[in-house]
């Protein structure tokens, strides 16, 4: 027998889930893995069931069937702030900054697992040195690019093991959205595993391992993003991509 | 305050979190209440045999003394009936899981040890003079 080393499980791995809202279902057998330090990208046209799968894999929504595995366990059912803590960090769609605080205050905000101001502000301004020019100001005067910095570096300020962004892009031009996955891409390279929700596909696929179409609550396509060309073309049906 | 462990990396830091956060299992949970309620419930009803007991051996008066063993003991018999039944059958269960779990590990490990032994059983045979 040969010794082999020791592999640590997926950090997030969904196995044929099931979600709906009431009788609704909205998800019918999703299969999705995220591998260590990766940055997968979850595509399709409004909904797919990209969000609904965010809900699901952070806890926020129960499937009706299937497993949620976080780091190889079986995860279905708890609380979505325990997986929160575990390090499994969501950056949600609009980002979910507090608009009438200054950026320090919500840098703050990220303070909640004791770590100390001082670190979560170090975290963030050695990513975003554009936020140190800010740290005093308002978020809600910020521009959009520099939001969604604010609500990067919350959630990097947590040590997160898993990064989940939902429409990074969200109303923000292609240069700041190329800007901020060149980040999201160094992020990853220092062992973070990402998933990328996004509805608008060519501004991810630049910086994705792999990428995960979907369409009609189904994974149509999985595969790296340069085999997906002729599936992301047909799940749009001519959507602006 | 403290600054986030540095020592490990993110993958490895998310693996030993996630394995101590609490994951629900409704069915589990229900069953560790039913067999605390089938602790407490007897408890409760030796309670109320014991107070039924105490106030009727006050008076000497069989009319006075029906009431209380009415509401005191018979009530106190039915709960220490209920919760022993509750008892019975939920550690039945959990020791019924146990012994079958415990099975299935051991036929598993008994496997091994026959795969292995015919593998050296096959080993030997194929090389009978024992070399490589």
């Amino acid at each position: 027998m040969t010794a082999t080393a020791p592999t640590l499980e997926h950090p997030l791995e969904l196995r044929g889930i099931h979600a709906a809202y009431g009788r609704i279902e909205v998800l019918h057998g999703v299969d999705l893995v995220v591998p260590h330090g990766e940055v997968v990208a979850l595509l399709g046209p409004n909904g797919a069931g990209k969000s609904t799968t965010l809900l699901v894999a952070t806890g926020q929504h129960q499937a009706s069937a299937g497993c949620v595995h976080v780091a190889g366990r079986h995860v279905n059912g708890a609380r979505p702030d325990a997986l929160a803590r575990a390090g499994v960090c969501t950056i949600p769609e609009g980002r979910g900054i507090f608009r009438n605080l200054t950026v320090r205050e919500n840098l703050r905000m990220a303070t909640y697992q004791g770590v100390s101001e001082d670190h979560v502000v170090d975290v963030a301004v050695t990513r975003f040195p554009r936020l140190g020019e800010r740290i005093n100001q308002v978020a809600g005067t910020m521009s959009g690019g520099e939001q969604q910095m604010l609500a990067i570096a919350r959630g990097l300020a947590t040590d997160p093991g898993l990064l989940i962004i939902d429409e990074l892009s969200m109303g923000l031009a292609p240069l700041i959205v190329a800007e901020l996955y060149e980040i999201v891409a160094g992020i990853a390279s220092d062992g973070v595993s990402i998933l990328v929700v996004e509805q608008f596909a060519r501004t991810v696929l630049g910086v994705a391992d792999q990428a995960v179409i979907m369409q009609h609550g189904r994974v149509i396509a999985t595969g790296p993003p340069a085999d997906l060309e002729a599936e992301l073309s047909a799940a749009y049906l001519g959507a602006s991509s | 305050m403290t600054e986030p462990q540095s020592t490990s990396n993110p993958a490895e830091r998310l693996h030993a979190n996630v394995a101590e956060i609490h994951v629900p299992e409704p069915s589990a949970d229900t069953e560790t209440l039913l067999v605390k309620l089938g602790i407490m419930l007897p408890m409760l009803g030796i309670v109320l045999i014991l107070l039924a007991w105490y106030n009727a051996s006050d008076t000497a008066f069989v009319a006075d003394q029906i009431p209380m063993l009415i509401s005191g003991g018979l009530l106190g018999l039915a709960l220490a009936v209920v919760g022993l039944g509750l008892f019975i059958r939920f550690s039945l269960a959990r020791i019924l899981r146990f012994w079958l779990a415990r099975m299935v590990v051991e036929q598993q490990a008994q496997t091994d040890r026959v795969v292995e032994a015919l593998a050296r059983v096959e080993a030997a045979v194929r090389n009978p003079n024992g070399s490589n």
